[in-house]
């Protein structure tokens, strides 16, 4: 991972690094993870409300204790992934993944996938709502399978909503704050530190105001483009 | 006869009944350890571990009470501070919401649509952006630091997604109720709390209840302008029962728990209203 | 009766404390088009999905060709189906589309792309849609739709094809056309079909044989002639026909029998029926005649309801004894309501069915007699 020191005055070009890492594995993740699950609860689960219910609980709670349950989720111990790393014996995945710089941004954007997948689960869901029920029915008479139903029937109708869920996943990704300040608050050595957690600390830490206003426009010029994609559809 | 087999294809319900089910609770595991670690005393914890059923004898709640009371971490001001900021800035919010309803039921301007695309634009723009010369501003006015000054920003920021947020649900509202009610000759303040706003409602409490929620989960906010202990929310103040190097789990946990019930209440009470808001972004119009 | 290809054997489905389908028997000759007849909710969507093999039937067993499909997915019985509202997929072309059921099973079917591309050419062929192959589906009309969807219906050769209403989203003059091809088509093919309607009419014409059902029932199958002229029960009676057959509340005693409005004696020898029944008669049985030409003891004495003209008919209700009673007549008579007019009814044609139960007791002087 990048290390970037956040009191350096060079421009905050690691952290937006870290930043397009989370953009590059947390979006496709939540896209299709959550494309998959809302297809299975909608056709083939029972108790989908509950299920879905229970993935929103992600998105309501407030991302800072997000950010404090993603960090004991990798605690060596008690969290939940070393835990299982221990037991299936890889001994270098049982530590506290975010004490150390290899690991400690990949904790936190698979802690985002976990927190985030409630969103992408619930449009999904709304927008399959929006296919009749008989072209699945269709489909499984005239012998489709479960996956080529998804694939050939479902998912291409869903290319609005697959928009909208990236789009909104990415800006958020680019966005991230209280999940990284609750966790790590950057570090370790500044593996995982972003932009907007830049743009804090030369605030709050270093007083600088001129650089950190810097770090705000820059965040704001590399988020106007996709914001500009969603205007163009909600307007379309 | 009811079948003695199962036959292959209830097999493969039942399989992917299965995986689903087991994928939501393993999500759920997390919440699960959340709690079982708040309700023990953490050096125990640490010796054994929570993947296990707990000795019942040592459960014990004493990690919220530190939590709340001890004035190191003193999560009950943080309780007592977010419930004022957000139903302050919720409550303003709905008044301006309903006059907003009133607008759309009413008025049709030329700019109507260009006044979404700035609403929406202003939405979607990072909060880091107007929080430095907004400092500086509140600085001079002498709103650095205290309720009035957080409320206010939030009550701005909320009127301009509720904006957005009442076109969805107040699109179904005909302008034939209004016009109809005038023909007959009600007045306008009438027309306002006897047409507009009953029908509203749903829009309105759904309004509140998104707002309060952002506003309770909010950090970045709170972290630039409430700097004094006294004024902290909790969001702040659960984040900082995390030591530097040392954690205390058990505090934690109980914190994280404290910090979230309210909105989680909220969620369970008025779960459809969460869902609803998200789910519109599925469904073309 | 030929050996059945198609066999529904006691077949039933509860929903909650709703008995759907309750212990439906049916037997389909190969290449047999026979209709589910009934009024919306009678059971007969159901039984088709059960055939189908999108529900499963909580008792009762299905076979096509001999084989127990009845635990079997939808897509391994080799049936086919149109659905009410076509399904067809509006991001493929129409050509994917009619391919679909071939491309999803390209693998076992051993199909090249060419073989493919035949398939669907020859089916296109079939229903006249070649030039549309390349569109897609909401660019089509209604009829033309109805028709792709036949088309991916058909290009696999299914062994039982099955449509769900597929008439009734379209307009009156177009559902005519489509009704008649419909017809060709499937003799032509020989594929045994189950087509649900709720439109007797389209039953009539259709089928080579109807199922009546209601409230989950089959209350009888026959022929079209068979199920118009002798119908089992009341309900047949009066679903089918148009428009539907007069059923009177009547009253048999040794001597007389007495309807609404009016009695008719009874030959001194009978013994039969006694009690209250019902009387059925059709529209087309009675007729309206001056007073002069019969005996007053023949005829039927009634006031004008209404006249609905028909163009090359009038359908005149009359009331009887309070009960309004159709007559069907090509005469253009200058009536209206409020006139007095005298119906002759033929005794020969009437039907009679149990008070209690509804069933059929057959032709009215046959039962009076035994």
């Amino acid at each position: 991972m990048i290390i970037a020191r956040s009191f350096s005055h060079t421009p905050p070009w690691g952290a937006l690094v870290h930043n397009l890492v989370w953009v590059a594995l947390h979006v496709p993740i939540v896209t299709f993870l959550g494309l998959i699950i809302a297809y299975l609860l909608k056709y083939h689960v029972r108790g989908s409300t509950i299920i879905k219910a229970i993935l929103f609980l992600g998105i309501v709670i407030p991302p800072a204790v997000g950010g404090l349950i993603i960090r004991f989720m990798f605690e060596a111990d008690i969290g939940i992934v070393p835990i299982l790393f221990s037991y299936v014996g890889v001994e270098s995945l049982s530590k506290t993944w975010t004490l150390y710089p290899q690991t400690a941004l990949l904790a936190l954007i698979l802690g985002s996938v976990w927190l985030w997948l409630g969103f992408s689960v619930t449009v999904f869901a709304a927008a399959m709502e929006t296919i009749p029920r008989s072209h699945i029915e269709a489909a499984k008479v005239f012998g489709a399978s479960t996956w080529q139903t998804f694939y050939r029937i479902v998912a291409p109708q869903l290319k609005p909503a697959i928009t909208v869920v990236v789009v909104m996943t990415l800006l958020w990704d680019l966005k991230i704050f209280d999940i990284v300040y609750a966790s790590t608050g950057g570090g370790p050595g500044g593996s995982t530190t972003v932009l907007a957690l830049v743009m804090y600390n030369y605030f709050a830490r270093a007083l600088d105001y001129y650089r950190s206003a810097a770090v705000a426009v820059i965040l704001t010029l590399v988020v106007i483009p996709f914001i500009v994609l969603i205007i163009r559809r909600e307007r379309g | 006869m009811k079948k003695s087999f199962i036959s292959r294809r209830a097999f493969k319900t039942l399989a992917l009944n299965l995986v689903v089910w087991i994928f939501a609770l393993a999500w759920m595991l997390p919440f699960i350890g959340l709690v079982a670690v708040s309700i023990q005393p953490y050096r125990e914890v640490v010796v054994k571990g929570w993947v296990r059923v707990p000795d019942l004898s040592s459960l014990t709640l004493n990690n919220y009470i530190e939590a709340l009371r001890n004035p190191l971490y003193d999560l009950a001001t943080g309780y007592r501070n977010s419930v004022i900021v957000a139903f302050l800035s919720s409550l303003i919010l709905v008044v301006a919401a309903a006059l907003t309803a009133y607008a759309f039921a009413n008025l049709d301007f030329r700019l109507k649509a260009l006044l979404f695309a700035t609403i929406l634009f202003i939405m979607m723009v990072p909060q880091q952006l107007t929080v430095v010369p907004l400092f500086l501003l509140y600085r001079n006015l002498g709103l650095y630091n205290t309720f009035q000054g957080v409320i206010l920003l939030h009550s701005a920021w909320g009127i301009a997604w509720v904006t957005f947020f009442l076109r969805n649900y107040l699109r179904f509202i005909p302008r034939s109720l209004v016009e109809a009610a005038r023909v007959d000759g009600a007045s306008e303040i009438t027309i306002f709390y006897k047409i507009i706003l009953p029908l509203s409602i749903p829009a309105l409490i759904a309004s509140f209840i998104m707002q309060f929620t952002w506003v309770w989960n909010d950090l970045f906010y709170a972290l630039v302008f409430l700097a004094s202990r006294d004024k902290q929310v909790i969001t702040q103040k659960v984040v900082m029962l995390k030591g530097e190097f040392h954690i205390d789990w058990g505090l934690l946990t109980a914190g994280s728990i404290i910090s979230m019930s309210t909105p989680l209440i909220l969620y369970v009470v008025f779960n459809r209203y969460f869902m609803r808001g998200v789910a519109a972004w599925g469904v073309k119009r | 009766m030929t050996s059945a290809f198609l066999k529904l054997d006691r077949v039933t489905r509860r929903f909650r404390n709703v008995i759907a389908v309750d212990k439906v028997s049916l037997d389909v000759g190969k290449g047999e088009l026979l209709v589910l007849l009934g009024p919306s909710g009678c059971g007969k969507t159901t039984t088709l999905r059960i055939i189908a093999g999108l529900e499963t039937p909580d008792e009762g067993r299905v076979y096509i060709d001999g084989v127990d499909v009845t635990d079997m997915e939808p897509g391994d019985r080799d049936v086919s189906m149109v659905f009410q509202d076509y399904a067809l997929y509006p991001h493929m072309s129409v050509f994917d589309n009619i391919a679909f059921p071939l491309t999803v099973r390209r693998g076992k079917l051993r199909l090249s792309r060419r073989d493919i591309e035949e398939r669907v050419l020859k089916v296109a062929k079939m229903l006249r849609i070649e030039e549309l192959l390349d569109r897609k589906p909401p660019q089509l009309s209604g009829g033309q739709q109805q028709r792709v969807a036949l088309a991916r219906a058909l290009v696999r050769e299914p062994k039982v094809w099955l449509m769900d209403e597929p008439l009734s989203n379209l307009d009156a003059l177009v559902r005519m056309q489509v009704r008649a091809e419909l017809k060709r088509l499937q003799k032509d093919l020989g594929i045994t079909t189950v087509y649900v309607t709720h439109d007797q009419i389209e039953a009539l014409t259709l089928a080579d044989r109807i199922a009546v059902m209601n409230k989950g029932r089959v209350l009888q199958v026959g022929s079209p002639k068979d199920v118009y002229e002798n119908p089992e029960h009341v309900f047949v009676a009066t679903f089918i026909g148009a428009p539907p057959m007069n059923i009177l509340e009547c009253k048999a005693t040794k001597e007389i029998l007495e309807c609404p409005g009016f009695s008719k004696p009874l030959p001194p020898s009978t013994r039969g029926l006694q009690g209250k029944l019902y009387v059925g008669i059709r529209p087309e049985h009675i007729e309206i005649v001056s007073i002069s030409k019969v005996t007053k003891e023949d005829v039927v004495e009634a006031r004008v309801y209404v006249v609905e003209p028909l163009g090359s008919e009038y359908i005149v209700n009359a009331v009887s004894g309070g009960e309004i009673v159709k007559v069907r007549t090509s005469r253009e008579l200058l009536l209206s309501p409020g006139d007095t007019v005298y119906l002759k009814i033929d005794w020969s044609r009437a039907s009679v069915f149990d008070f209690e139960s509804g069933r059929s007791l057959g032709k009215l002087l046959k039962a009076l007699v035994s």
